[in-house]
């Protein structure tokens, strides 16, 4: 008896999220197969690789990253050079200088830096907040008025700040909102049902439920998200077949395994190299459990990722 | 589906006569509705009765053993496809590959690396495993002399090669130690079967496609072999990919046991030369359905990440990682700095060390035994409470080894501050942050 | 009523003919290409947008939409009618407001008022109205005889928050008070005429274009979304000419009720339009018929209050003032009341205060009084049980106990910084009306400290309330509730877990009961707790019900598709790890034993509670195991479809005393057995299966004559 190999493609899909305006807007999900499973159908939407850009440049004390942007004065010729790197769908602009407990940049100002990075690049634009969750919702209302007409993604709304960030993001600018739980697919789907009973609809909604860089809990990562995919594929359920969005690069670069020096862990070898392989592992790890898009810092991992996930899917 | 405990306990004599050295005929029952025993262990079961329910019983995917001694190794066995659903059992074993032919200088950086990587997380020992060696060139004799080289390495080998008389060879050099013959194609596979099972080692088995893979899988099950383990292609990424899933979901979800054996991925030929690739490609494997993951080389960069990884997808879902109760001096604490306390949940105690480091501010960090739970799940247990914190203390002697006198207690557990007071009447209990992330804040604006 | 409908109407047509007559000399004027439109919006004339689809662009749209207007005033004697009547007035005047910027830059220059509300205005309005932070829209009209009056109004609802929109003359009024007005002070003069009105209408209308998704032309789906989800009303002052009332009407029609400070008598319409003379009742009143509740963001006492707090204990010799039901009556009690017996956060103490020289000792009666549109009864020991909590939160504060039992002791550096106990009451409500604004709408406080007033009303309404309770709890059965709820509490360890919980079967865990999951519904409407209507009932003995099934094989994303409900036999229902009890078949006796948590030994199968919870925990199902509470042993549902507790042949000594009493009066009520609890083993009789069935045996268990298990 031969080996029976039969395609197995749910009856539901993913929705698909067009984030972005013109030729290169891109879109999020729409598969109706498990994450990379092309044998079972195509996925004409493969997992995207966003490129951060913080406007604090914290990143550029990696050297890598530094040279990336060498002549490059202002933010906005930062994203310009973002742009040229290969693999790169899209920029996900990050202001880690709003946080009131930090530099507590007003939003206004953020809004101006998000304008200039906006003129620099036709990319899709992701913005990531600050994770404080009131200045986040003063923030991105800033922004969302000056990007009115870019289809920004905004990262995140969460338990805390769903309805004025839903608010002023989705409904009063017609934004798509990202949608931020903490590691449980429960929590995921009340943020996504409150999230559509303030009005935002699905094609609307991306989610980011919970992200850890691989050995620190990424497990509860990679279930949460198996079990959304399982659910919205398999259940039907509509409240979780919104498409994933996963911040890697702060994680990854964030756990002492990138962090510390070459001089305190002679045997590890240079933070670089660390950093870059602990981004490619949580990446590429993310987009096997279910992430429609990832959010990388380090260009080698942007090319490694992006490389991957062309010869995973084309 | 597997049968349920209740109907593998009525086919029992139900006589409790212990001899499958279980107290009852019920635990025994439930132990192989597990999985956990087989039920060939009953000596009173009837021959037939046991062969109608062996299919039944058996399960989806064999388990493999492979390697010697304290170099022996499980694979398979797997029930699950995904973690949540159960547990996974066997974790993937990390292979670096050696090959005749290559250069000196090359293969010396890739075995000389395996003395250095070998280090302890979370009471876990992190180390290759596994050494492949591949027959490049074809020729025996080198093959023979890379094998043994190989073998100084004390580690479990992986002899690849097609050529059954330099199989023969090399197993000669070392089959007590239970190497993987890896090698069998559709058309060697006689001969390969002939030596493997002579020397009584596991069979890698090879092919270009997923339909000569299985029909090869069959013919040596038919020759009475089934101590296999499946080598997936090496033609793309995306093949690969697709033979490891296709593999592992004819097993275990449409119950095809023809494929219900453990997979052997070849990252180091998918992406020759490229370094990265081969992380991204390891941690997709190691995510999805690798039993043994061959590398060219395993450098620290890529070893942090691709243990840490396999660390967190084969723990027990239900059993969270503890890590060892104890003082954790961070960012070079001393007796006179504060201390701070959480439970042994190895998550817990990551992110608030973690935060802590992030702080800059000296700290000594106890960790007592809490079940390795969360603070909160293991303060509702009462695994987290004053006497669980004041015995810590007693036992650690931290009065005596600490002289500040300030502890500081998580947020979440600010109930118990009166009572820790209490017990540890010399100390200024302090309450500290709900989330660890406010830590930094916390910890830099702290006057104690 | 007529005198009513006669008004809108009459006010209706003075519109209509206005606006007919100002629409043909506009075209006359200028000409019918004439573009007309607001100033910096998206939607045209709103009003008319919203309600037709129709985009008004020149003046030449106008003619048809003046006819539509028309039609809508039908002169026929019914309260709808007449409101759809107001609709047109609301028309009428959008378009003569409209008219107003034709050939102008900015026809409100030289006004006080500003006019036509911008797009961006209302984007940045609507998130705060969105998530409560203005928690209503006040439109406050006309000419106040008693300006000072008026200007009180005013302030209070800025004090609150509310967005308060001005039109008429009381804009001079509010501005000669001294009251400053502007967006940033949420206080907003719109314009001197009446159909400047129409700028507070249209800021409803796009607020449901844009945040309700309402599609143009919906005209049930705008009024329903602006009644449900635009928290606004009207105040008007002074007289009421038909113009104001007509556009009242149609106030009334988008859901905003209409506040007069004339006397309407029997012309008012309960809780649409209603007459309050007293202007110090004015806010009050129109916040309560709006249903708008205003948030309080710090606890205004003079201490600091916060989880932290939680663990703090006050010795003796630092305590201020005690109450201790040990020296004197004391009890706490929520209780639900009626609307009109409560009122809102009043907060009193009756009795002495703690003032004097420590240690100060006094009874204590601590009564918080709440009425909500969608309180319970059964909601009362779910708060009343957070009175604990939120009293240890107050810094200075420790409370122990509950009900008739209670400890508090009061620090005497809280006394120091001016802790009394009038700040409890303020701490207690302000957390009620926090924790439970989805049940409670009204909260009052009350603390007794007179030695004989607690101690009758611990008699009298307290102990009475307390047993009312108990008694509740133990006469709810599943045959006479109509829901079931789910709970997925544990999910996060066991994935694919669901528990079942009737009012006889509480959650395995044994800390969630039906009460506990009805109200955690209500209370988070999309939290861990969700309703199963007891419904297409295929098995009333095993108890399997579609309904039940359908939400298992929902809540467990497919991997559990049947339960029963009450058998250990056939589709068990599956557990987390987090049960108190294992019970599982022991088939030498064709009984069950059941072992808890706390014992380590061994058990007559052969396993211990460790072995057992590997093989009926992660959410699966085994069976012939279940996990389960302590106290869903002695319900009459235990396994009743394998014939209830007498099957049950041992369990550990420690499980046995504890619930022995119950379980012999279970077995008693079902089966006529005194002291069943005697037949049943334990580790002091044997640990073995024979020689448990010698035991089983001997005492004439009643199990050796059941049919089999299997």
């Amino acid at each position: 008896m031969p080996f029976k190999s039969t395609p197995q493609p749910f009856n539901a899909a993913i929705n698909a999220v067009t984030v972005g305006v013109g030729d290169k807007a891109m879109t999020l999900g729409g598969e109706n197969v498990l994450p990379l499973y092309t044998f079972d159908a195509p996925i004409s939407n493969p997992p995207k690789i966003g490129f951060e850009i913080t406007d604090t440049g914290l990143e550029l004390a990696v050297p890598g990253i530094a040279a990336l942007y060498e002549g490059a004065a202002t933010i906005g010729e930062r994203a310009k050079k973002a742009e040229t790197l290969e693999g790169v769908d899209f920029i996900s602009l990050k202001f880690a200088g709003a946080d009131p407990n930090g530099e507590n940049k007003s939003a206004e100002d953020c809004a101006a830096v998000a304008k200039e990075v906006a003129g620099a690049t036709s990319l899709p634009i992701v913005v990531e907040g600050c994770g404080n969750a009131e200045k986040d919702a003063v923030l991105f209302e800033k922004v969302a008025d000056a990007l009115a007409d870019k289809n920004v993604l905004f990262l995140s709304a969460k338990e805390e700040n769903y309805k004025a960030v839903g608010a002023a993001v989705g409904l009063a600018y017609g934004q798509k909102v990202g949608a931020e739980s903490s590691v449980d697919i429960n929590l995921a789907k009340q943020l996504n049902v409150l999230l559509s009973q303030l009005g935002v609809k699905n094609e609307n909604i991306a989610i980011n439920p919970g992200s850890a860089a691989v050995g620190y809990g990424f497990e509860y990562v990679a279930s949460t998200m198996e079990r959304i995919k399982a659910a919205a594929l398999s259940q039907n359920d509509t409240s979780l077949q919104m498409p994933i969005v996963t911040p890697i690069a702060s994680e990854a670069f964030g756990v002492k395994e990138a962090i510390v020096s070459e001089e305190d862990m002679p045997e590890w070898g240079p933070a670089e190299q660390r950093g870059i392989d602990m981004e490619i592992s949580t990446a590429v790890s993310a987009i096997a459990y279910g992430s429609n898009a990832v959010i990388l810092r380090h260009p080698e991992s942007v090319k490694t990722v992006s490389s991957f996930v062309k010869a995973m899917t084309e | 589906m597997a049968l349920k405990g209740l109907d593998i306990f009525k086919i029992t004599p139900k006589t409790n006569c212990k001899e499958c050295g279980n107290p009852t005929c019920m635990a025994f029952a439930m132990k192989v509705a597990q999985g956990a025993i087989p039920l060939e262990k009953c000596p009173h079961i009837s021959a037939e009765v046991m062969a109608e329910l062996s299919e039944a019983t058996a399960p989806p995917m064999k388990t493999i053993k492979i390697g010697a001694g304290d170099k022996e190794f499980t694979l398979g066995g797997e029930t699950v496809l995904a973690r949540h659903e159960k547990t996974f059992v066997s974790k993937p074993l990390y292979a670096v590959s050696v090959c005749t032919g290559q250069s000196d200088e090359k293969r010396e950086k890739v075995l000389s690396a395996l003395d250095t990587i070998d280090y302890d997380r979370i009471g876990e020992r992190m180390y290759v495993e596994l050494i492949e060696v591949n027959d490049g060139t074809g020729d025996k004799d080198q093959f023979i002399e890379l094998t043994k080289k190989a073998l100084t390495y004390n580690r479990t080998l992986v002899l690849s090669t097609t050529n059954a008389e330099t199989a023969k060879e090399a197993l000669a050099l070392c089959k007590d130690e239970k190497p993987v013959l890896n090698g069998a194609t559709p058309d060697n596979y006689q001969e390969m079967n002939a030596v493997a099972t002579e020397a009584g080692v596991v069979l890698g088995v090879c092919a270009d496609t997923l339909d000569a893979l299985y029909d090869t899988v069959a013919a040596l099950e038919g020759l009475g072999n089934k101590n296999l383990i499946l080598t997936v292609s090496d033609k793309s990424m995306k093949d690969a990919f697709a033979f490891a899933v296709q593999i592992r979901r004819a097993a275990l979800k449409n119950n095809d046991r023809t494929f219900g054996y453990p997979s052997l991925v070849h990252v180091n030929r998918l992406a020759a030369g490229d370094h990265n690739m081969q992380t991204a490609l390891a941690s997709l494997f190691t995510a999805k359905y690798g039993s043994i993951v061959v590398m060219e080389e395993m450098t620290y960069s890529q070893a942090l990440p691709l243990y840490g990884l396999r660390q967190n997808i084969f723990t027990d879902p239900q059993k969270p990682m503890k890590v060892e109760p104890g003082i954790y001096p961070l960012n070079g604490a001393d007796e006179n700095s504060i201390c701070m306390t959480t439970v042994d949940f190895a998550l817990t105690y990551f992110v608030v060390s973690g935060e802590i480091e992030r702080s800059g501010v000296p700290v000594n960090l106890l960790i007592s035994d809490a079940g390795g739970y969360s603070v909160l799940t293991a303060w509702a247990a009462g695994k987290l409470s004053a006497s669980s914190i004041g015995k810590f203390f007693d036992e650690f002697e931290i009065e005596k080894k600490i002289k500040n006198r300030t502890l500081v207690l998580p947020g979440k557990v600010a109930v118990l501050k009166g009572e820790v007071e209490e017990r540890l009447p010399n100390w200024n209990v302090v309450v500290g942050t709900n989330e660890a992330v406010e830590l930094v804040k916390f910890l830099k604006e702290f006057k104690g | 009523m007529s005198v009513l409908t006669d008004l809108i109407y009459a006010g209706s047509d003075a519109v209509a003919g206005l606006t007919e007559g100002l629409v043909s000399d506009a075209i006359n004027q200028y000409g019918a290409e004439k573009t007309i439109a607001f100033p910096d919006t998206a939607y045209f004339l709103p009003t008319i947008y919203a309600a037709t689809g129709v985009k008004v662009k020149t003046l030449g749209d106008l003619p048809a939409c003046v006819d539509v207007l028309k039609s809508l005033i039908s002169k026929k004697e019914d309260l709808g009618e007449a409101l759809n009547a107001g609709l047109a007035t609301a028309v009428g005047a959008e378009i003569i407001e409209a008219l107003k910027y034709v050939g102008k830059e900015d026809p409100y220059a030289d006004e006080a008022g500003i006019g036509f509300v911008p797009d961006p205005v209302i984007r940045s309005l609507g998130v705060p109205l969105v998530t409560g932070d203005i928690p209503g829209v006040a439109v406050v009209l006309g000419k106040a005889e008693d300006a000072s009056a008026a200007a009180d109004v005013v302030k209070d609802y800025q004090s609150k928050g509310i967005l308060t929109f001005l039109v008429g003359d009381i804009i001079d009024q509010i501005a000669d008070a001294g009251v400053k007005m502007g967006l940033e002070f949420r206080v907003v003069p719109l314009g001197h005429d009446v159909t400047a009105v129409t700028h507070a209408v249209t800021v409803a209308i796009r607020a449901a274009l844009i945040f309700g998704n309402i599609t143009p032309g919906d005209l049930p789906g705008l009024l329903a979304y602006t009644k449900e989800r635009v928290l606004a009303f009207v105040n008007t002052f002074g007289a009421l000419n038909e113009i104001a009332v007509s556009a009242g009407a149609g106030a009334i029609a988008l859901g905003f009720p209409v506040i007069v400070d004339i006397d309407l008598a029997e012309n008012q319409v309960p809780g649409a339009l209603e007459s309050v003379l007293d202007h110090k009742e004015t806010v009050k009143h129109s916040l309560n018929l709006r249903g708008i509740r205003i948030k309080i963001k710090e606890i205004p006492i003079p201490v600091a209050f916060a989880a932290a707090f939680e663990g703090e204990i006050i010795r003796k010799n630092d305590m201020h003032a005690e109450f201790s039901s040990q020296k004197n009556p004391a009890f706490e009690l929520v209780a639900m009341r009626q609307e009109n017996e409560v009122e809102d956060h009043k907060l009193t103490l009756v009795g002495p205060d703690i003032d004097g020289e420590a240690p100060v000792g006094l009874p204590l009666g601590v009564v918080v009084e709440i009425y909500g549109a969608k309180m319970q009864a059964d909601f009362e020991p779910v708060i009343e049980r957070k009175l604990h909590h939120w009293l240890n939160y107050i810094e200075g504060v420790m409370h122990t106990g509950q009900r008739n039992l209670i400890h508090i002791r009061i620090h005497k550096d809280a006394y120091e910084k001016g802790l009394r106990l009038k700040d409890l009451a303020e701490a207690l409500y302000c957390m009620v009306m926090d924790e439970f604004d989805s049940v409670v709408d009204k909260c009052q406080v009350t603390l007794y400290t007179e030695k004989d007033t607690v101690a009758q009303l611990l008699d009298t309404v307290a102990m009475p309330r307390y047993d009312a309770r108990d008694e509740r709890l133990n006469s709810m059965n599943d045959e006479s509730c109509d829901t079931f709820y789910s709970c997925i509490l544990c999910q996060s360890f066991a994935p694919s877990h669901v528990c079942i919980i009737t009012p006889e079967r509480l959650g395995l865990c044994g800390a969630v009961s039906w009460l506990d999951a009805k109200a955690t519904k209500e209370l988070t409407p999309l939290g861990p707790c969700q309703p199963v209507p007891k419904e297409g009932c295929l098995d009333e003995v095993k108890g399997v019900y579609t309904e039940v099934n359908k939400a298992v094989e929902a809540a467990s994303q497919g991997m559990v598709q049947n339960v029963t409900l009450y058998s250990l036999m056939q589709d068990p229902m599956t557990s987390c790890g987090c049960f108190e009890c294992i019970c599982g078949i022991e088939p030498f006796s064709n009984g069950v034993i059941i072992v808890n948590r706390e014992y380590k030994g061994m058990t007559p199968l052969g396993m211990s509670f460790g072995e057992l919870a590997s093989m009926t925990g992660g959410g699966v199902q085994t069976p012939g195991f279940m996990g389960h509470g302590r106290h869903f042993i002695s319900s009459k549902k235990f396994i009743s479809a394998e014939g209830g507790v007498e099957r049950i042949v041992w369990m550990p000594k420690e499980l046995k005393d504890a619930v022995g009493d119950k379980l012999n009066a279970t077995a008693k009520e079902l089966y006529g057995i005194d002291n069943f609890i005697d037949m049943i083993g334990d580790e002091t009789i044997t640990e073995d299966p024979e020689a448990l069935l010698n035991f089983l045996t001997e005492k004439g268990h009643p199990v050796l004559g059941l049919a089999p298990l299997m």
